[in-house]
């Protein structure tokens, strides 16, 4: 059918039913649950391998109280790792492009972090509003910017994601467009315009895994600072 | 607070239910053609149309689906085939070497339990052969009791012979002792004699007996020079 470029990013539906709770339930499809033996197939080692190599990268600088969110942050990552890689396969729709759904990810993780931050040694979380050695005249400006870096944060979070995702599959279309246009008029552009592509796509892989890693670790530094 | 955490705490489904014994993994995948098409369908499809059935079945099916457009060749389709080049290129680069990497990782685990298992053994076999030197040791304990004997045999007769040379040295020292005193009692009843005659015959010596002595010697003296002359 014909696509407008609208299309790859409305929620997907079937005779009215929105799919998109499927989509973003079907990477799970995709992870072999661990089973009880004790050498497993190659893919369930790799899965196992990948996943203690990301939790202990994120959980290493953390204290033992910020533990506690190795699973959510860990499973986070996964989720977001595999809806972006399987994004950048055609005709599929990739619900982090949503800034609808990537708020609700980050606003609710990060109000966590500053309430717990709060909560539990408040003095500390609101000194991070103040670096160290900083000259005393500067202070007010300074408070008055950190604080609104600290309140920009989540709007941050949300939208970097969305943002990185939603224009490389744009421009993914867009090359693309302009290579199946120039086809029929000038081949040889085409050709260039294809390895253009090629590279973009390989991009579009990189962003797709740092996005998903940088989402998470940003979220593992907030709670580090209040934890 | 607390109950948000107490359900990750508990894995849904982490092992079967029940304990039998599971059956081996097999030793190879299953065989696919084109990465994708399982080799079944092919088997499943040679009876009727050989080798070339499947083949023209797939072609059939994509120039269908093309000339009636029901698949649409639009921006996605370049979309695709660029993802699909770099997905293939990337499992025909390095897809033996993660499959050599998920290898190596389950076999560090198989040679680390063996590694254990193989030390034990070697450790216990040091264990039997330290034992059965220690056997071999008690064998010779016989040998080394008897060096141990003579050794001490021959101390003790040194030391006996030293201490009888001690007693026949401190023996010989009073003997000599005994023999010196009587030599020097010998030599003073000697000397005392002689003086004692030398006293007695100087008292006797008389004055005429002096004079006669004394010419006779000056009688002696000239003959003897006289003589002394002759001879020079």
């Amino acid at each position: 059918m014909n696509l407008t470029f609208f299309d790859q990013f409305s929620s997907p539906q079937l005779l009215g039913i929105p799919l998109i709770l499927i989509s973003m339930l079907f990477p799970t499809l995709l992870l072999p649950s661990p089973n009880n033996r004790w050498i497993t197939n190659r893919l369930s080692t790799l899965q196992l391998w990948l996943m203690q190599l990301l939790t202990k990268q994120l959980m290493t600088p953390m204290n033992k109280t910020g533990h506690k969110w190795a699973l959510i942050l860990s499973s986070l990552m996964t989720f977001l790792l595999l809806i972006n890689l399987l994004g950048l396969l055609p005709y599929t729709f990739t619900p982090t492009t949503q800034l609808s759904m990537n708020m609700s990810l980050a606003f609710p993780l990060w109000l966590a972090t500053i309430l717990i931050g709060l909560r539990n040694q408040p003095s500390i979380s609101l000194g991070h509003i103040l670096p160290e050695g900083t000259p005393t005249p500067l202070i007010p400006a300074l408070i008055m910017i950190e604080t609104i870096s600290l309140l920009i944060r989540p709007l941050a979070l949300g939208v970097r994601l969305t943002a990185n995702l939603t224009a490389g599959h744009l421009l993914i279309q867009l090359i693309s467009t302009a290579t199946m246009a120039l086809l029929s008029i000038l081949p040889a552009v085409s050709i260039l315009t294809t390895s253009i592509l090629i590279l973009l796509t390989i991009l579009e892989f990189a962003v797709a895994m740092i996005q998903a890693y940088v989402f998470v670790l940003l979220i593992s530094l907030y709670l580090q600072e209040n934890i | 607070v607390f109950c948000s955490i107490l359900h990750a705490k508990r894995s849904l489904h982490a092992s079967q239910q029940c304990s039998a014994p599971l059956p081996p993994l097999p030793e190879k995948p299953g065989q696919v053609r084109y990465g994708l098409i399982p080799e079944e369908f092919f088997q499943f499809l040679y009876p009727k149309t050989g080798v070339t059935g499947p083949y023209m079945l797939g072609t059939g099916l994509l120039l269908y689906l093309l000339s009636k457009e029901i698949y649409v060749i639009n921006h996605e389709t370049v979309a695709g085939a660029c993802i699909l080049t770099i997905l293939i290129y990337g499992v025909k680069k390095y897809g033996s070497a993660v499959a050599a990497f998920a290898d190596k990782l389950n076999e560090e685990k198989v040679a680390s339990a063996l590694a254990v298992k193989n030390d034990a053994i070697k450790s216990l076999e040091t264990a039997i052969e330290e034992e059965k030197k220690e056997q071999w040791r008690v064998e010779g304990r016989s040998y080394l009791f008897d060096a141990k004997r003579n050794n001490i045999a021959m101390l003790l007769e040194a030391n006996y012979r030293e201490r009888l040379l001690t007693v026949y040295n401190e023996v010989k020292k009073r003997l000599d002792y005994q023999v010196a005193v009587q030599h020097l009692k010998r030599q003073k009843e000697q000397d005392h004699m002689i003086q004692w005659v030398e006293k007695n015959v100087v008292q006797s010596i008389t004055p005429q007996q002096q004079k006669e002595s004394i010419a006779k010697c000056i009688l002696d003296l000239k003959a003897l020079s006289k003589s002394a002359h002759v001879t020079a």
